[in-house]
């Protein structure tokens, strides 16, 4: 066995990037900009505009999400731990600033600010600010150190956005802040006792908040009509039961590209958004939809590893934030879809259409990546390969 | 100095194993869905993408017994409109509106509606359809329904009745009757849609076209209808009655050559109409017939041979019954035959042979001439009219009341009935409208109607003979017909005031019922004016009307002149 120097370790372990994990993330962009295209341009064409002007817009937004992705990769994870407060008191600020007249209302909701060329969606930005910063509050825990206030402390600062992001209102995003949190109190440490009694909490608080009327009306019926499927089938059940017979149509090699009569004829709503995974499933059947989910599985699999050889406790939370996070928006979005969850309105990473979201997304592959090629920096020692 | 995290990490994998069966779980439900359930969903969107609609059946033609067209159906111009696909609704609504002929706020309101469909406007003339189609305006749209149109306009709008403009479902008349033949039965076509409502090209797409109705072939005819207008219209505005009828039958058939009401209306042109217009009076109002209904009683006792034409009858001045007084209006001497009973109209001498018959068998005689029961002429809402049960004529006056006419209500078709059986030798044959159905296929159906015989044929001409005596002799000498032997009889009843439980004595239904020629009678001919307030008899008021309307039938039907 050979042995190595100083340089050659840096250069073997700092330069290659997770190729597997990039590999996935550009299947999944160029499936996305393809089914974003078959999904909005009937609609487009009809409305007598260009037929391509959403993929275009994608494309773009891919070219900005790409350079986050390499610009987050280039930062040190340990730059990024610095940062990380100054991150996540940016996100809070934006998103007082989106309820703020600064903020623009599309369809309803007050969720972006506009920036000229395109809108900036805060609550995205607040998604790798809140894991980050969840991260260095949780990097010193151990299983035994792990106590109430520090439980308490991880929860204010998830609340904090999430409530902020929840009155715009934006219910699925503030939901992905719950989940997160209570991902990284996992792995960070908490009892399976105090997670458990978090829980319990939780769906008290979420009976609270029915019984109270915070929830809007449509939040509530679109919960209850899908515990009652069959009753709300023409009102709130609506979009569900019309991405399922979408899905179904597909089959099992789908139908071809704009060959969607559920989706391309517009049954589907928001099909090149939250419903993407509709137009997949109707168009390129259930090869097509295997294939994504098995491509996310990958994904979400290797960032669980960058996980587990992350070189300290922040950098692994980070990573395994990020992997829950991830995991959440398409555990929550297919299952939409397919109807075995509610609707709540939680995009498709990397698939769906949305410059935030893919930058939000892109950053957050970048520290992973950030995280994976720095894993054999040890403060103090230089770790040798066995 | 924070701790070197252990690899492997428990708890990381705690959180992979949690996501796997999620994944798990995620690919098992997408499997059910595309797989197990895959037919399922699909035929469930195919269900929501297709539509059924409706293709009109074209409604039968009505004509009259010549081939007139009374009631057709023409192809008439809709215009249409989806809100959803219109950008500028004041735009669409300034070019459109003068083109259909309405208001631009009354069209911009329809086109604010928050509906995939609305009408702008229904049934136009087809010459509108070119100028809509050239402004091509998007999201309107152009439509071709079937209208009803009736091209005699007033002509014989109580017989034909007519349909509801926007489903052409007949609401009146022979419209209403014959809804079930004259309506076909309507096809479908399937087509295959998207949520906007728009066809899909190369969609499934199935047709069962629709079966036309059938068209109705009347026993009207036209110009009998018309002049039996002219002739009441001319009656109204002299006598100044409120309302009138006429109707004509061949009394050896039961056609019904003209059914003629006033007031009218034209069914091209219906706002609301008001319900004195819009009643068939012949068939569904009721009068208590008086004089007229002498006919039944005296008939009644010739056929039963209790008296003779020649039977003499002594007349006293008058007859109390209970509180009422009955006496003769005309002038006559002491002692009348059966026959001149009739002709002067003697309600005493009447009273006579009424009381002779008795209660129940001019009940009997009542009966077989139809009265108190429907006629069963192929009309909707005939009424029955009221003829009680003998035992409680005497909370009345008795026979006497009875055998002159009070105290039994009638239509003007059931009374005519009356006289088209002494017309048609004692037969009644039943009433009717429709001679023929003729079916889409060619093939016909003709009237199938019941036949009774109420008198001899012996006391038929016997009865006519004195009703000659009546227009040659008596009371109806107004109803003489130039170069005809008629016969009739008058009728002027006091009308019963309900509220005040007693006769008018202003209050008059004028009548005259007669038949010609009276040799062998080609037509009878019913005239009744309701309320006259100048020649409020039936001598003078309505005899006129069926000189006028017998003399046109007569010429019509090609029948030659009597001799002398």
């Amino acid at each position: 066995m050979r042995t190595m120097n100083s340089v050659e370790l840096k250069a073997r372990a700092s330069v290659k990037p997770d190729v597997v994990l990039l590999i996935v993330v550009a299947a999944l962009t160029a499936l996305g900009i393809i089914m974003i295209f078959t999904a909005s341009a009937p609609r487009l064409e009809t409305a007598g505009g260009s037929r391509s002007a959403q993929m275009v817009r994608q494309i773009i937004y891919v070219g900005f999400g790409v350079v986050v992705m390499f610009v987050a990769t280039s930062i040190s994870d340990r730059t990024w731990q610095s940062l990380a407060p100054v991150v996540y008191v940016t996100a809070l600020l934006l998103l007082l600033a989106v309820l703020s007249p600064v903020g623009a209302i599309r369809q309803g909701a007050q969720r972006w600010i506009s920036l000229g060329i395109m809108d900036l969606q805060p609550s995205e930005v607040a998604k790798p600010a809140v894991v980050m910063a969840l991260a260095v509050l949780l990097a010193p825990m151990t299983e035994a150190t792990m106590r109430w206030l520090r439980i308490a402390k991880a929860l204010a600062i998830a609340a904090v956005p999430a409530a902020l992001v929840f009155v715009q209102p934006d219910l699925g995003t503030a939901l992905v802040f719950g989940f997160v949190t209570v991902a990284m109190l996992f792995v960070a440490g908490t009892s399976v006792r105090q997670i458990v009694f978090l829980l319990v909490v939780g769906l008290i608080a979420v009976l609270a908040a029915l019984e109270l009327g915070v929830l809007h009306e449509y939040q509530v019926a679109r919960l209850t009509g899908f515990l009652n499927s069959d009753e709300h089938a023409l009102s709130y059940n609506y979009n569900q039961n019309q991405s399922q017979i979408a899905i179904g149509s597909g089959g099992l090699f789908g139908q071809g590209l704009f060959e969607g009569t559920q989706t391309n004829l517009a049954f589907v709503p928001s099909q090149s958004t939250d419903f993407i995974f509709t137009a997949i499933g109707e168009q390129l059947g259930f090869v097509g939809g295997a294939l994504v989910i098995g491509l996310f599985g990958v994904m979400i699999w290797r960032i669980l590893r960058v996980a587990s050889q992350a070189r300290d406790r922040f950098a692994q939370l980070t990573a395994a934030g990020i992997a829950a996070m991830l995991a959440f928006h398409v555990f929550v979005n297919v299952g939409m879809t397919l109807g075995i969850l509610p609707v709540t309105g939680i995009p498709l990473p990397f698939i769906s259409y949305g410059g935030s979201f893919y930058m939000s997304m892109g950053l957050c592959v970048g520290v992973v990546n950030s995280i994976w090629m720095r894993r054999a920096r040890v403060p103090g020692q230089r770790q040798m390969p066995e | 100095m924070e701790a070197r995290p252990r690899r492997p990490n428990g708890r990381l994998m705690s959180v992979g194993i949690v996501l796997a069966l999620i994944w798990t779980l995620l690919g098992y439900r997408l499997t059910i869905v595309q797989g197990a359930d895959a037919e399922a969903f699909a035929a469930q969107g195919l269900q929501q993408r297709l539509e059924r609609r409706t293709l009109a059946a074209d409604r039968g033609t009505i004509v009259d017994r010549d081939g007139r067209e009374l009631a057709v159906t023409v192809d008439s111009t809709t215009v249409y409109a989806n809100p959803m696909e219109i950008e500028d609704p004041v735009a669409v609504a300034r070019v459109l509106a003068p083109l259909v002929g309405r208001e631009v706020r009354d069209v911009l309101d329809d086109l604010g509606t928050d509906t995939e469909f609305v009408y702008i406007a229904r049934q136009l003339d087809p010459s509108v359809a070119e100028p809509v189609r050239e402004a091509d305006l998007a999201g309107v749209y152009l439509l071709t329904e079937p209208k009803r149109v009736y091209p005699a306009g007033a002509l014989a709008a109580h017989v034909v009745g007519f349909v509801r403009s926007d489903d052409n479902i007949g609401l009146e008349g022979l419209e209403l009757y014959y809804d079930a033949e004259l309506a076909g039965r309507p096809g479908s076509l399937l087509v295959e849609r998207d949520p906007r409502g728009l066809a899909i090209p190369q969609g499934e797409y199935r047709v069962e076209p629709a079966e036309p109705g059938s068209d109705l072939v009347l026993t009207i005819k036209s110009e009998i209808q018309f002049a039996a207008t002219e002739a009441l219209a001319a009656a109204l505005e002299r006598t100044g009655a409120a309302a009138g009828s006429v109707v004509v039958i061949d009394p050896e058939t039961g056609e019904i050559l003209a059914m003629v009401n006033l007031p009218t209306y034209d069914p091209n042109a219906r706002g609301d109409i008001p319900a004195e217009a819009l009643r068939n009076r012949a068939v569904t109002d009721v009068f208590e017939p008086g004089s007229t209904q002498k006919v039944v009683t005296i008939s009644g006792a010739l056929e039963t041979g209790l008296v003779g034409p020649g039977s003499p009858f002594e007349i006293p001045e008058e007859i109390a019954i209970q509180d009422t007084v009955f006496e003769d209006f005309t002038e006559h001497g002491d002692v009348l035959t059966v026959t001149e009973i009739v002709t002067y109209s003697s309600n005493l001498g009447t009273i006579l042979i009424g009381e002779e018959l008795g209660a129940r068998r001019l009940h009997t005689y009542m009966s077989a001439f139809g009265q108190g029961a429907v006629t069963g002429v192929d009309f909707p809402g005939e009424a029955p009219g009221v003829l009680r049960a003998p035992e409680d004529w005497c909370l009345a006056t008795c026979v006497a009341g009875t055998s002159i006419g009070y105290h039994v209500s009638v239509t003007a078709l059931q009374m005519a009935m009356v006289y088209a059986t002494v017309a048609n030798d004692g037969v009644w044959v039943q009433p009717h409208l429709v001679s023929e159905i003729v079916r889409a296929d060619g093939t016909r159906e003709g009237f199938d109607g019941i036949e009774r015989r109420v008198l001899s044929a012996v006391t038929a001409a016997q009865m006519r003979s004195m009703l000659q005596a009546v227009v040659e002799l008596g009371t109806g000498a107004l109803a003489a017909v130039p170069g005809y032997r008629v016969g009739g009889k008058t009728g002027t009843t006091e009308r019963y005031v309900e509220a005040e439980q007693a006769y008018s004595d202003d209050d008059v239904v004028a009548s005259f019922i007669g038949m010609a020629p009276i040799a062998d009678p080609r037509v009878v001919v019913a005239v009744v004016l309701d309320s006259p307030v100048r020649d409020a008899t039936g001598g003078r008021g309505a005899a006129p009307v069926f000189s006028a309307v017998t003399l046109a039938a007569l010429n019509q039907l090609g029948v030659v002149p009597d001799a002398g």
